[in-house]
């Protein structure tokens, strides 16, 4: 039985508060790939990189020589924002636009190709030993947060800037879908391409800004972990292979789902962190195959078969 | 306004149409009649770009359509309402109906004038427009299709079967509302398909019969 005031309602809510800032960054990579996945039909797997890229590009410029220590946030938020907007269309260009005709297996390898030649190419620039810039982290300080008679310092970066970034990216993404003549295009080729195309929707402009924008919110959720742990290699895996856990277990719908579901796994990995920590790493799967079992269309997609 | 001009289209390597050639006049109604599986859908979606002939010539306007691209065929006030509607079913009716206009850059007033023309000529889309597309039945469903696709379709418009599964008062009503559209529009083409060849016979002035792919 755990109660707030024993030791375990302690570390429950320590887990709790830790988790929703993992959450955040979760949301932020696997909805910019369920947005991408819906729209382009092509599940991308160098959509990890854009999140490695983005975090090293964040912390490499986040932490030059000579930058005021204010300035390494919008630095870092920037530097995100430039690595998804330059390797987005390049890449949708030069590559993307050349399989959206064949088979998803083959979709699949290439892309796994290009995460791998993207990976090697991370290396190349910033090497293999771990990189690591907390500046931003350290500039926002600290706040008490009472527990059981106890006080515990949370960073307010973790406590606030990344569940704060993360909802206004999802009030914001839900604004723009819904509201906007350009958010309803996008939505309208996610629905039914070729009834979209018959409307006088260009679609191949819409899969460019659509991957563009996947791969800035990748590279924004690379770029806001950053600060928060030490860069190594294989952090891209690591976030594509839980992204996909993440809309698989939400299903395809609304990025309201994919929130949820990155909420879910985000403070279920953080629990077993505190209570079960060799299960830490499997929780998110064992989250998505329980769900799959009883739900195969996912939490929130829809129940009825999707024309693709 | 719309022709075909020995068309072969072929659907996952088996060929579907064997030079198709129809004519659809600039302002005037033509049926496109077939059992099921003819190649009446695959000859409207050849015109509307979305599949490209393996042989013969799409023409829209009269010009060569070999280098336009599918979604300029609105610009070129082009409608089509698909056979399975294909309403985008989170959005609003209204919505529906204004999204082609939009991706156009229509003003607001234009877009206002063509509501209320579909409006006049469809008068049951006036209480369907606020519900949501995805909630109608399919009869209702094939309506707001029609009234989409007038939306942009001010020179020609495609309705693939479009009396197919409506209730026969539905069907007298839809019936009454082209007779509607050939009057207050009557620059407007139109080439509708159908399996029944007496369902059409009042509406149209010519008729093409598809069989297995080619014209009979
Ligand atoms: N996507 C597809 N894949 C494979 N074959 C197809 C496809 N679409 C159409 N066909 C085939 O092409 C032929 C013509 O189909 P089409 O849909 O044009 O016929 P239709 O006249 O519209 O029939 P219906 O009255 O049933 O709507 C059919 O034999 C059909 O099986
Ligand atoms: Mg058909």
């Amino acid at each position: 039985m755990i109660t707030w005031f024993d030791e375990n309602g302690l570390l429950l809510g320590l887990a709790l508060l830790d988790g929703l800032a993992y959450a955040a960054l979760v949301f932020m990579v696997s909805v910019g790939l369920n947005l991408v996945f819906g729209v382009l039909r092509v599940l991308n797997v160098a959509h990890g990189s854009f999140y490695a890229i983005g975090a090293y590009a964040a912390a490499s410029l986040g932490g030059m020589a000579g930058l005021p220590v204010w300035a390494s946030l919008p630095v870092l938020l920037l530097a995100a924002v430039l690595v998804g907007l330059v390797l987005g269309p390049v890449i949708e260009r030069i590559l993307l636009r050349r399989i959206y005709a064949e088979e998803p297996v083959i979709q699949l390898l290439v892309t796994f190709a290009l995460f791998m030649i993207l990976e090697d190419a991370q290396k190349l620039v910033w090497g293999v030993q771990p990189v690591s810039n907390d500046v931003a982290v350290r500039w926002l300080g600290t706040v008490d947060v009472p527990f059981a008679g106890d006080v515990i310092p949370f960073t307010k970066y973790q406590l606030f800037l990344l569940p704060g970034v993360a909802l206004a990216t999802l009030v914001g993404l839900a604004w723009f879908l819904r509201r906007t003549l350009t958010g309803r295009v996008i939505v309208a080729v996610t629905v039914d391409r070729e009834a979209a195309t018959a409307m006088g929707i260009d679609a191949k402009k819409v899969f460019l800004l659509t991957f563009t924008a996947g791969a800035v919110l990748a590279a924004l959720g690379g770029a806001l972990a950053s600060p928060t742990t030490s860069l190594v290699p294989g952090i891209g895996a690591q976030t594509i292979v839980l992204s996909f856990a993440v809309i698989a277990t939400a299903g395809l719908g609304q990025i309201e789902g994919a929130a949820l579901t990155a909420l879910l796994i985000g403070l279920g990995r953080s629990v077993a962190v505190y209570f079960a920590p060799e299960l830490e790493v499997v929780v998110p799967y064992i989250i998505m195959v329980a769900v799959l079992l009883v739900r195969p269309q996912g939490l929130f997609g829809a129940a009825e078969a999707r024309r693709v | 306004m719309l022709d075909l001009e020995g068309v072969s289209v072929a659907i996952a390597g088996a060929p579907v149409l064997r030079g198709v050639t129809l004519h659809v006049p600039a302002g005037g109604r033509v049926a496109l009649i077939g059992r099921n599986g003819a190649g009446k859908t695959t000859s409207l979606r050849t015109l509307m770009g979305l599949l490209a002939p393996s042989a013969g010539r799409v023409l829209i306007g009269g010009e060569d359509a070999a280098r336009l691209p599918a979604h300029h065929r609105a610009r070129l006030g082009i409608g089509y309402a698909p056979e399975d509607r294909r309403l985008f079913g989170g959005f609003s009716v209204r919505e529906n109906m204004v999204l082609p206009a939009e991706v156009l850059g229509l003003t607001g007033a234009e877009i206002r004038r063509r509501l209320d023309l579909v409006f006049g000529l469809l008068p049951e889309l006036v209480t369907l427009a606020p519900r949501r597309a995805g909630g109608l039945s399919g009869g209702q469903g094939k309506m707001v299709a029609l009234g989409r696709a007038l939306m942009v379709g001010v020179r020609a418009v495609m309705l693939d079967e479009p009396f197919q599964g409506l209730a026969p008062a539905l069907a007298l009503r839809y019936a009454e509302a082209l007779k509607r559209l050939r009057d207050a529009l009557p620059e407007l083409a139109i080439l509708i398909t159908e399996s029944n060849p007496e369902l059409l016979r009042p509406l149209v002035e010519a008729t093409f019969v598809i069989e297995r792919g080619e014209i009979a």
